[in-house]
């Protein structure tokens, strides 16, 4: 009964029920905006509510996270620009969508499975925090190394059919991805003896760079031409029957990404970029091909890095360890706050854990409420003419990517990528293979080298990947996943079906 | 119209930075800058991300010190390699008093480890070190290692068995390192880790045996029952957990290093005029000595230290020491600190 009391507060309570809703409405605007990132709002947040109550304050704060997580998908889906490093995903077949003149659609769909994914990620989140984030701890290196390595497996899905050029921009992107001081050995890779590239490159500025300035560049080459307006079909509320198709496809990748995001060492972009690998490879018959406008090409990304959030939430509360960078800026809200974020305080103050998961919930309404909404807001962000519409994203790129270290060369960064991936797109290079080598690149280095480390030579580094639950069925898929692409494979699977 | 109030608004910002550089540069009597100070925003400059321990405090401290000092006090962050990245920006900066650091007990490493040139003693003053923590060496509570000797034998008997967990080169926990295997000649296996959280995680997890946090950051763990700290880095118990026992208690030969710790410190440029100094430090103080302050630092378990002058120098340098010789007599460091004249920590 006391749980559902503290569950209610934010429902009950006007304040809290007006700063969830400003928070996500705030969030969708700030994270639908390139290079304004969830993070950022959030660490603006922190220092904006010291002085506020502990309750207000964390209203507000998981309002924007939400909503700011579903508004990156809004640029996606619109201009090609994924609003925040966890909708990169949504680009590859929100933006086809929305040049086939279904922009709505694609608006609406995610929305709803936003929702959807955001929900069982709180559903998670209430009833199973403690047994998740035993698994999110007992994950070892060498399970994150795996689960780095079926995200890099993605290049071949991201390359569409450019498969030796994908490779490339993959392998680019993980010696980017490398640049600055080495957090295991403490030397300086490709530093030049510049302190400023001691900090590595930040991979949102690659994204800022590399969908936002290079999609600018590329197309001004045709701004002068007047160029067609994108063109808006009429679409009618997708019907239940429609949506229902989809729910199998989002309960997977929501448990995915719940699974994901609470880990410490991987957050939404992941969760995203596998849930998209996971609907490419189990849907029976997509609306049109992946990479072309898929329906499920945006409904399980956005599905995915919403159920994250729940499951970033997870480590936070139960063992005070953050599943990803907003939690982080979390943990510095409840100190603040007088709290000590660790393994006591759903003990200690488990009024605060129910608060959140009900302020959770709340947010993810709101979010459903206002993103359909503003749908139709939205969308005339398409029909802004591109000589309007480029240059006011090309100071907000430079402004977001000043913001987030208040470090001018995060700018240079941001246009330097802006230069190589207009290239690239004029040479018909892929630029999501080189944000996935960005992304995944370190965290390979990293754990492959903390596993070696931790093990007794080679065989007992070799051994450790079949003799642990996790770390084997991880072994399985990633070994499956590579034979699933093989012709044996095939043959095999034509064979069956003959029987 | 709308363009020519937009040029005028160009001209007057222009001219504001110009007049601004010319006072920097003119280095106008002390007397003058003293008692005009401070006559515009101070920049509180941040070494490491929003929500960590300096981050907090920094921010925490701001608006009691603006009460102080009749300024606004501008925090900023500006995280990256290890803190050097803002050390230094806030070197570049005129040496007015306008741009402070915010920052922990890294850079007394930048200069051995060859992430920067920058030092603490070199190149800035201390306005106030707000406070200090101390190291604890933690084992989770399955572990077989009930007490610090016990680990230690252990880890004699069969070198390089037993994992200890790291933050990386020059981090807390590679410093208690040395010291375990430098005085006490036990050996250890290391993976380094990205931070604390990482690290401690990891400890959870069953991947390292052994690491070493600040206490602040193991208490809960500790409180919980999660981990056990088998001791604290420090001559006598600490007052956050008094049942755990001093290093020196089974380790009298470390006595010598100590008190070493991560610390939170203000900083300010080397030739900030001193008037303009003693002000900061002034309204540093006062703000600290707050019960409000106090209560945050209780909260992030840190001790109340609120030094300055030739202390919080002295402070720094013996820190410095520790750290920089213990990692040089562990192969640890790029360079020797003979050659940044880093005095050695004497016998006692």
């Amino acid at each position: 009964m006391e749980i559902l009391q503290d569950f209610l507060v934010p429902f009950l309570n006007f304040r809290l029920l007006f700063l969830v809703a400003a928070g996500t409405f705030a969030g969708i605007i700030i994270g639908a905006i390139p290079g304004l990132s969830v993070t950022m709002g959030v660490a603006l947040l922190l220092s904006l509510t010291y002085s506020w109550e502990l309750y207000d304050a964390l209203a507000l704060m998981l309002g924007v996270y939400f909503g700011g997580v579903f508004g990156g998908s809004r640029a996606a889906i619109l201009i090609n620009m994924p609003g925040s490093p966890s909708s990169v995903a949504t680009t590859f077949d929100g933006y086809p969508m929305s040049q086939k003149g279904e922009a709505k659609l694609a608006l609406t769909l995610t929305t709803i499975f936003s929702f959807i994914g955001g929900i069982i990620g709180v559903i998670v989140l209430a009833v199973a925090a403690p047994l998740v984030s035993q698994i999110a701890i007992n994950f070892a290196q060498r399970d994150y190394l795996l689960l780095a390595m079926l995200g890099l497996l993605l290049v071949g899905s991201l390359s569409k059919g450019a498969n030796a050029k994908g490779i490339f921009a993959a392998g680019a992107g993980i010696i980017v991805g490398l640049v600055g001081m080495d957090s295991i050995g403490g030397g300086s890779r490709f530093t030049f003896g510049s302190l400023q590239l001691m900090n590595g490159v930040n991979f949102v500025v690659a994204i800022l760079g590399l969908f936002g300035m290079a999609e600018i560049l590329y197309q001004m080459k045709n701004v002068a031409s007047k160029g067609k307006v994108s063109i808006l079909k009429k679409t009618a509320f997708p019907t239940i029957a429609f949506l229902l198709k989809f729910l199998p496809l989002s309960l997977r990748v929501s448990i995915m990404g719940v699974l994901i995001g609470a880990l410490p060492g991987a957050g939404g972009e992941i969760a995203a970029l596998l849930g998209y690998d996971h609907a490419k490879q189990t849907a029976k018959k997509p609306n049109r091909p992946f990479g072309e406008g898929a329906h499920e090409g945006v409904i399980a990304p956005e599905a995915a890095n919403n159920s994250a959030i729940g499951g970033a939430l997870i480590p936070l509360l139960t063992l005070g360890i953050p599943g990803d960078a907003v939690t982080a800026i979390f943990i510095g809200a409840l100190f603040i706050h007088g709290l000590q974020p660790g393994p006591l305080l759903m003990e200690q103050s488990g009024d605060l854990f129910w608060m959140i998961v009900g302020s959770a919930t709340l947010a993810n309404i709101f979010l459903l409420i206002f993103g359909l909404l503003v749908v139709s807001i939205f969308i005339r962000i398409v029909t802004v003419p591109k000589q309007i519409l480029l240059p006011v994203i090309a100071v907000i790129t430079v402004i977001g990517s000043y913001a987030l270290n208040n470090s001018v060369t995060d700018v240079y960064w941001m246009l330097g990528f802006g230069i190589v991936g207009f290239f690239m797109k004029v040479h018909k290079f892929p630029v999501a293979p080189l944000v996935l080598g960005i992304i995944l690149g370190p965290l390979v280095d990293t754990s492959f080298r903390r596993a070696y480390m931790g093990s007794e030579g080679m065989g007992d580094f070799l051994i450790g990947f079949v003799n642990s639950p996790i770390t084997l069925i991880l072994t399985i898929v990633f070994f499956f996943t590579i034979f699933s692409q093989t012709n044996i494979f095939t043959k095999l699977k034509n064979k069956l079906k003959k029987v | 119209m709308k363009k020519n109030i937009l040029i005028i608004i160009i001209i007057f910002v222009l001219a504001a930075c110009g007049s601004e550089t010319e006072n920097a540069d003119g280095q106008v009597d002390n007397e003058d800058v003293t008692s005009s100070y401070p006559e515009k925003n101070i920049d509180g400059i941040i070494m490491w991300g929003e929500g960590g321990a300096t981050d907090i405090i920094g921010r925490t401290l701001a608006p009691i010190v603006e009460d102080e000092i009749g300024s606004s006090l501008v925090m900023q962050n500006k995280a990256g390699a290890a803190g050097a990245i803002a050390t230094q920006y806030v070197y570049d900066q005129s040496a007015d008093g306008y741009t402070l650091l915010f920052g922990a007990e890294n850079p007394n490493l930048y200069q051995v480890l060859d992430i920067s040139e920058r030092s603490y003693q070199e190149d800035f003053v201390p306005v106030s070190i707000i406070a200090n923590s101390f190291a604890g060496i933690i084992v989770k509570e399955d572990s077989p290692y009930e007490n610090l000797e016990e680990l230690v034998d252990a880890a004699k008997e069969n070198p390089n068995e037993l994992i200890f967990g790291t933050t990386g080169e020059g981090g807390l926990p590679s410093v208690v390192l040395a010291m375990l295997q430098n005085e006490l000649k036990s050996e250890f296996r290391t993976v380094p880790y990205e931070g604390e959280g990482p690290v401690s995680t990891a400890l959870l997890g069953g991947e390292v045996d052994v690491t070493s946090v600040t206490v602040s950051a193991a208490q809960e763990y500790v409180e919980s029952g999660d981990f056990r700290m088998l001791a604290v880095v420090n001559d006598e118990p600490i007052d956050s957990l008094p049942d755990v026992p001093a290093i020196t208690d089974a380790y009298p030969e470390i006595g010598k290093y100590l008190p070493w710790g991560p610390f939170q410190a203000v900083f300010a440029h080397k030739d900030t005029p001193t008037g303009v100094l003693e002000k900061l430090t002034e309204a540093f103080e006062t703000a600290i000595e707050t019960d409000e302050f106090k209560e945050t630092l209780a909260n992030l378990g840190m001790e109340y230290m609120n030094i300055s002058g030739q202390e919080a120098i002295d402070f720094v340098d013996q820190n410095r020491s520790t750290s920089a010789w213990m990692l040089y007599e562990a192969g640890e460091t790029e360079k020797s600190p003979e050659e940044f004249n880093i005095p050695k920590v004497e016998e006692e």
